[in-house]
């Protein structure tokens, strides 16, 4: 599984960032998300549904399987 | 709610949408401005009602209709959203502009507020609590809002600006006025000393330079190589001053207002004091349960929201306390759950102008709270706390806060 960001959407708050750090940060430049490993291991599901849940503006979401 | 007729609604309003509310006032013997919203959902005010006070203006209850509010800056601009409404009044960078001329500013002040700059700041805050808090600890008893909330967010605000912490008495006072008062004249009057103490600062900062953010303020270039223009810089520096003190000054007040009253609250904090995530979720509830700001939009054009037909230059005002507590998104809303997993709340707003401080405030109140907890583990409300003391109006809060330990 992995995760995908719509920058589009992301308006920095870091709520993913404070809840997954693990998987989650942010740029110094607008304080966007940035998802350095999208393909996470298994034993972060919980925490990264968590972060993608909390996301102010839906800008998270999981998709199955690994990137093309 | 308050003894004077209302003055008539405009005829575009269906008189079963009128409410005769006043978000400033607060009743006799209320104890809390959050009570007067809360009041009127109970009541079954209509989810989009208009009242006739402060000028006239619409209020959103829902928290959908809010973050539409929020993010339809097509439909509802922050420019010169004022309530009541205040002629002229500057339009603020970058708040009171919309995309995309919003991007200008926002794109210069971001980097001074990413997460990444706020954790820089930390040893700063740190510092700054412990030395306010031991300066009262050993005595017993203090005013949180005197002698803790109104002086910590605004010395930070002084030191990020490069200016001496001999002024905060001044810096505090000017804030005070321009979120409490309706008068014409007296609001017109601090509009003006406002203006002249950022002339007078960024003046002294394109003289002589400095590391805080009026400087790079005044020293950043436009797409062409040139300085900003003077009047955006002074209203970036506005925007800046009163956003980021009552704010956090009041959300603090509540937030130690609440920890006063409930043990249970007071030790889950203690012991997540070695783990800042869980010590976050919790405070995040508190972020949720204690929203004071009630913000401002202004109608683009004459329209059709949710079937309420607005007119342009219809005035809307979004009380964040309410949609954070809206019941078909947050499960049980009124019970603080400091363990609450799923909290969307619009706190900070949402969409292009979501609070662009909110990093810096929950910093501030993160290191104040986890400080403050390490020198008074605990401490109670200081007798009653009188009820003349709460105000309402964009910013609710509390003229002081008595606690004892």
């Amino acid at each position: 599984m992995r995760v995908i960001a719509n920058l589009q959407a992301c308006q920095g708050h870091a709520r993913c960032e404070d809840l997954c750090p693990e998987v989650f940060s942010t740029d110094a430049v607008e304080g966007k998300v940035v998802i350095e490993n999208p393909e996470f291991a298994p034993e972060l599901e919980e925490k990264v549904r968590l972060a993608v849940r909390n996301c102010p503006e839906g800008a998270l979401r999981i998709a199955k399987g690994a990137s093309a | 709610m308050t003894s004077q007729f209302a003055p008539p609604a405009p005829d575009h309003v269906p008189p079963e949408l009128i409410v005769d509310f006043d978000f400033f006032s607060m009743p006799n013997g209320c104890p809390d401005p959050v009570q007067i919203w809360h009041g009127l959902v109970e009541q079954g005010a209509p989810p989009i009602f208009y009242t006739p006070r402060n000028g006239g203006h619409w209020v959103f209850l829902r928290y959908h209709d809010v973050v539409d509010g929020y993010r339809n800056h097509e439909m509802f601009s922050t420019r010169g959203a004022q309530v009541p409404p205040l002629e002229p009044y500057p339009v603020l960078q970058p708040n009171g502009v919309d995309p995309p001329e919003h991007d200008v500013f926002r794109k210069l002040l971001a980097p001074m507020f990413t997460p990444l700059a706020v954790r820089r700041m930390t040893d700063g805050l740190q510092h700054r609590a412990e030395r306010l808090i031991s300066g009262f600890a050993a005595s017993g008893h203090c005013d949180f809002v005197a002698d803790y909330s109104a002086k910590f967010p605004t010395a930070t605000f002084l030191e990020l600006f490069g200016l001496p912490e001999e002024r905060l008495p001044e810096f505090l006072r000017i804030s005070d006025t321009f979120f409490r008062s309706t008068d014409p004249d007296i609001r017109a009057a601090n509009l003006q000393e406002i203006f002249e103490v950022l002339e007078q600062l960024f003046r002294e900062k394109e003289r002589d330079p400095g590391n805080d953010i009026a400087s790079t303020i005044v020293q950043a270039r436009d797409a062409d190589g040139n300085q900003h223009r003077w009047e955006d810089i002074i209203n970036c520096g506005f925007l800046l001053y009163v956003a980021g003190l009552d704010t956090v000054t009041n959300t603090m007040t509540y937030i130690w207002r609440y920890l006063a009253t409930s043990r249970d609250a007071r030790q889950k904090f203690h012991d997540r004091m070695d783990d800042p995530s869980a010590f976050m979720i919790a405070l995040e509830e508190l972020m949720r349960i204690n929203a004071v700001s009630n913000i401002y939009r202004r109608v683009t054009h004459d329209c059709e929201f949710k079937g309420v037909k607005l007119r342009r230059n219809d005035r809307i005002v979004l009380p964040n306390t309410v949609a954070n507590r809206d019941v078909s998104v947050f499960k049980d809303p009124q019970s603080i759950d400091l363990d609450r997993q799923v909290n969307n709340h619009v706190t900070f707003g949402v969409g292009p102008h979501r609070c662009i401080g909110s990093h810096l405030a929950k910093r501030e109140i993160m290191i104040s709270l986890h400080e403050w907890l390490r020198q008074i583990p605990d401490f109670e409300l200081d007798g009653s706390q009188e009820a003349s003391s709460a105000f309402g109006g964009p910013v609710m809060g509390f003229e002081a806060l008595k606690l004892r330990w």
